[in-house]
């Protein structure tokens, strides 16, 4: 640090030469005018097919829009049905499939963050975790159609419903460890310092410090969830007539959907695009009131 | 604040130019240290320390980055049981008890031994819950008399009056240097009787380093207080005892002015005069 000053000379830089400096200007100008293109080209093209999809539905779905779609059940075709005992078992379903998984999910979130480190249990948990996460909703039908129809003689919601929050669990599970892993342990530690016991730093502290990524990660869920067929089908089955039963099958906006829109009547197949546009608002709606909500307390 | 110096105290030049102030008389310990050694997996990170926290003075700690200063106060408050494969022998008794015991109960240990860390560390939430997070988790307070204790320990972290109108507000929203003199007023507002300080002062601009250090010097009036730091000038003028570490080993422990203008050891000394570190 005392030492006297240093004989040995600066590396001369590239500017030093002005002939390779512009032709090495240019040449980065060129790669970054290439690599420009071709990210814009991409974005544009991933932006017209969502616009065309968007497009093709509003249009599609805002003509076969009036009142009786939300006051009249499905009925025979030509006989002005709607698609409100599918939308009313949709929100029965979503909503309670959400209210069972999110807390089990919050709850293995914590454990694999704040409790399992890299132990093997905890890594055994993320691994099946994440299986579960991108494993064909299909099977998730399959194996609650074993579990909770089969046994009982029958379709039913609360079926449908247990097959939604099997798949919110892995959702909420992935979201709430990594948005935990994002707290700086600086953060923890000045809690603990207070001599606080490390399940109110969690609770008081943590979920706090974390809540606008757990409650995307909710939200995430609700949209999936919220347009699942697969899952219901061997579950919930659907339902013709009106029914807020949870022991009996219960209609729901995708599986409407997905027994309208190849049918070869005209109304069921415009209904089919309402109750898709229906869907696709509702979680956008959810979304932004999150959001908002979120950002007016922060 | 400076103006007034009481008698015992005294104005003197060290190395360098530092100016030093500090009384010369060392208080009883409050907590004595004694041949405390602490493992980082294998790697003992501090080798035999013995020192005394002298009560109601400032020991400053100093020394190169890594020689165990910041370790040493993460074992007074027992932080590092928050990590296995950390652990510390040896002893250090407060009031007659070991604090590295394993007997001794966490929670309780670190109401009575408050630590502020390097970054300030406002939680998530308004000013006045984060002063009271740490009240209400050791005493059952009133409305009125949790309101009493937060202006008490705003007003000791001299932040009252920057902060009295927005209590409610987010902490988030507080420059560095209020938050810092935040989380100590957040440590002052448990009643601890020890206060650690991890470099308070080191991510903050010179006017909040300079308000931190006129509180040190006001706090240690009643409280025992630690404080690890890069910065000569600040250990210089708030601590009554400093004590130099290098490696692991607390080398060298003398009052300020001592260790500044006469350290006995060489390695001391070419430390303090900057020849090294």
């Amino acid at each position: 640090m005392s030492a006297s000053t240093s004989s040995v000379e600066l590396h001369p830089g590239p500017a030093k030469d002005l002939a390779v400096a512009r032709s090495l200007g240019r040449r980065r100008h060129r790669t970054n005018l290439i690599v420009k293109t071709l990210c814009v080209t991409a974005t544009a093209l991933g932006l017209l097919l969502l616009a065309s999809i968007l497009f093709t539905l509003l249009w599609n779905g805002f003509g076969g829009l009036s009142l009786s779609v939300f006051t009249n059940t499905t009925k025979p075709p030509g006989s002005n049905g709607g698609l409100l005992n599918a939308i009313v078992g949709t929100l029965i379903q979503t909503g309670i499939g959400t209210l069972i998984g999110t807390p089990i999910g919050l709850m293995v979130g914590t454990y694999l963050a704040e409790y399992g480190g890299h132990s093997a249990l905890s890594n055994a948990v993320r691994f099946v975790s994440d299986v579960l996460l991108s494993a064909p909703s299909i099977l998730i039908g399959l194996f609650i159609y074993q579990l909770a129809v089969e046994p009982f003689g029958g379709f039913s919601g609360i079926a449908g419903c247990l097959a939604l929050a099997v798949l919110v669990i892995p959702i909420v599970v992935r979201t709430t460890e990594d948005m935990l892993r994002l707290i700086p342990s600086s953060l923890r530690e000045a809690a603990i310092g207070l001599g606080a016991p490390k399940w109110k730093v969690i609770v008081l502290i943590c979920y706090r410090a974390a809540k606008d990524g757990i409650v995307t990660g909710i939200l995430l869920a609700i949209a999936r969830i919220a347009g699942e067929t697969a899952p219901l089908l061997f579950t919930s089955l659907g339902n013709l007539n009106w029914s807020v039963s949870l022991g009996a099958p219960m209609a729901s906006l995708p599986v409407t959907i997905y027994q309208y829109a190849g049918s070869a009547f005209e109304d069921w197949v415009q209904l089919a695009w309402v109750g898709a546009l229906l869907i696709t608002v509702g979680v956008l709606a959810l979304n932004i009131a999150a959001r908002v909500a979120l950002r007016g307390r922060s | 604040m400076s103006t007034t110096m009481s008698g015992q105290q005294s104005q003197q030049s060290g190395y360098g130019g530092v100016q030093i102030h500090s009384s010369t008389e060392i208080n009883a310990a409050k907590i004595s240290i004694e041949n405390v050694d602490f493992f980082y997996g294998d790697n003992r990170a501090l080798k035999s320390v013995n020192l005394n926290l002298p009560d109601r003075q400032v020991t400053g700690m100093i020394g190169p980055s890594g020689c165990g200063k910041s370790t040493l106060l993460r074992v007074l408050n027992r932080m590092y049981d928050l990590y296995p494969g950390q652990r510390a022998t040896g002893a250090a008794m407060m009031d007659g008890q070991n604090i590295i015991s394993p007997d001794t109960d966490l929670n309780t240990l670190r109401a009575r031994i408050g630590m502020v860390f390097q970054k300030p560390t406002p939680f998530p939430m308004t000013i006045y819950d984060n002063i009271a997070f740490g009240v209400k988790l050791h005493e059952k307070l009133s409305k009125s008399q949790m309101d009493e204790r937060v202006e008490w320990s705003l007003t000791r972290g001299a932040l009252w009056t920057e902060v009295k109108d927005r209590l409610q507000t987010s902490a988030m929203g507080l420059s560095g240097g209020q938050q810092q003199r935040l989380c100590i007023a957040r440590t002052i507002a448990v009643r601890p009787e020890v206060i650690l300080l991890d470099e308070p002062t080191s991510a903050l601009d010179p006017i909040s380093t300079l308000k931190i250090e006129e509180l040190i010097d006001e706090l240690k009036h009643d409280f025992t207080i630690a404080i690890v730091t890069h910065n000569m000038q600040l250990a210089a003028r708030c601590a009554d005892q400093v004590a130099f570490f290098y490696l692991g080993e607390m080398v060298e422990v003398a009052p300020a002015a001592q260790l500044f203008t006469a350290p006995k050891e060489k390695r001391t000394q070419d430390y303090v005069t900057g020849r090294f570190g």
